[in-house]
């Protein structure tokens, strides 16, 4: 095409139209990015251990395209999740530590009560050009292990978190996803804070703690 | 093209709005007294339901609307709201009855966080804006001599909302507000596409803003 036959903007408008075809095949990334408040509650006498498996602070999910007309997605959670549970669990118990490594027999730990180890089990997205439905959903289960600092059970379960947010204009998908992604991080925070104590595992563990007279013991809900 | 063209052109765009009806609905429970004072209130959007999300654009939009009516009325941001007492006004675990309220005061940093507030209003809005009924087709074309579009697109936006107000200092329920909008957008092309919007959300917004202030102002 000759220069005298297109001027400059339009070629900058076929080159960006261009790039926009280009763009629509490739892979969708989000990465989760959010402070989180600490919450408002009373804290347990506890000091908590944490660890964080490699899996859990890296956290990314990738679905792959099923066809042409898709995009491949990859949600990068593991950042917002260590800021998320560091934050959480500093307001809900008196100290928190962080483990040197997984506990177990023979590793070298701090003198802790009780050692959490969360971990993503499944995350699930859903978005309007698959469901009809104009919002965007996150969903993930995690499974949440209780143990000593010798790698002894004390209670294990499995906790979901779901978040959505609605269409807006001139939102991306991949904005709105994100959003959904904190939002479900922040219910992750809300339904731990709110249950933890009532998980019939921690619960006997917790009135099992030679502390009489103080509200974990005498089963108060912070 | 001529300059004095664009400007009248440009002058004309924000009367090319579609034209919106709307319908308020009010229950008052308890008659208001006679504005807040130096209380504030916060306005919440309710977010349980799986298949919509009240949009946090309007939730924002009746606060401004209260405030800017009347600058004396102190309207707590949702966030703002919603970080301080995080995590007990999560969709997972917001009272859905004022009784509830007490169960939270029982925490308390939770009631420390509400006397700093001096929050005596806690106004629930539950709903959404739809769109329905699209027809039309526009074709939209590029090449060496230009752009330009040609043909029409209709459709109508549906807006629904509910507006719980709990009098906090009572822990209870004292009015209800509903509304309802709906208006047609229309969006001719030839060359240019001229959207012409029914401001549907935005009159809801209204509407509802203005029987809130009825509750809450000593103006209206």
């Amino acid at each position: 095409m000759s220069g005298s036959m297109t001027t400059g903007p339009e070629r900058w408008l076929a080159a960006t139209l261009l790039a926009l075809l280009l763009t629509a095949c490739g892979t969708k990334q989000v990465v989760v990015q959010s402070e989180f408040p600490p919450p408002v509650m009373n804290k347990l006498p506890l000091t908590i251990g944490v660890w964080y498996a490699e899996d859990f602070a890296n956290h990314e999910f990738f679905d792959e395209a099923s066809g042409r007309a898709e995009s491949s997605w990859l949600v990068n959670t593991g950042q917002a999740q260590v800021e998320l549970w560091d934050t959480l669990l500093k307001g809900m118990f008196r100290e928190v530590v962080h483990m040197n490594g997984k506990p177990g027999p023979g590793q070298m730990n701090p003198v802790v009560d009780a050692v959490l180890l969360p971990a993503v089990d499944e995350l699930q997205y859903a978005i309007p050009a698959h469901t009809n439905v104009k919002v965007y959903e996150i969903w993930m289960r995690y499974r949440l292990q209780l143990v000593t600092t010798g790698g002894a059970p004390i209670a294990e379960w499995t906790m979901p978190a779901y978040g959505k947010t609605p269409t807006a204009f001139l939102q991306s998908d991949e904005a709105a996803v994100r959003l959904a992604a904190i939002v479900a991080l922040r219910d992750a925070g809300a339904h731990f804070a709110s249950s933890f104590t009532r998980v019939p595992d921690v619960a006997q563990w917790l009135a099992s703690l030679p502390r009489a007279g103080d509200p974990v013991a005498s089963g108060v809900q912070p | 093209m001529n300059p004095r063209r664009l400007i009248i052109g440009a002058c004309l765009l924000p009367w090319l709005a579609g034209c919106v009806n709307s319908t308020v609905d009010q229950m008052v429970f308890n008659t208001p007294g006679e504005g807040i004072g130096d209380a504030s209130v916060v306005i919440l959007g309710r977010r349980h339901a799986s298949d919509y999300e009240t949009e946090p654009d309007f939730i924002s939009c009746v606060g401004s609307h209260i405030s800017s009516r009347d600058e004396s009325i102190s309207v707590i941001g949702e966030l703002e709201f919603l970080n301080a007492l995080y995590p007990w006004f999560e969709p997972r675990t917001a009272p859905l009855r004022p009784a509830d309220l007490e169960r939270l005061l029982e925490h308390k940093d939770v009631a420390d966080t509400f006397a700093t507030l001096q929050t005596q209003y806690m106004i629930w809005i539950d709903g959404s804006t739809v769109r329905n009924d699209s027809a039309g087709s526009m074709t939209c074309g590029i090449g060496p001599g230009g752009a330009g579009c040609f043909g029409f697109g209709t459709w109508s936006n549906d807006a629904n909302y509910e507006a719980t107000i709990w009098d906090f200092s009572n822990r209870a329920e004292v009015g209800r507000i509903s509304t309802t909008a709906s208006g047609q957008s229309y969006m001719p092309a030839v060359v240019v596409p001229i959207p012409i919007i029914a401001p549907v959300q935005g009159t809801a917004c209204d509407s509802i803003g203005d029987q809130l202030l009825e509750f809450l102002s000593e103006h209206y």
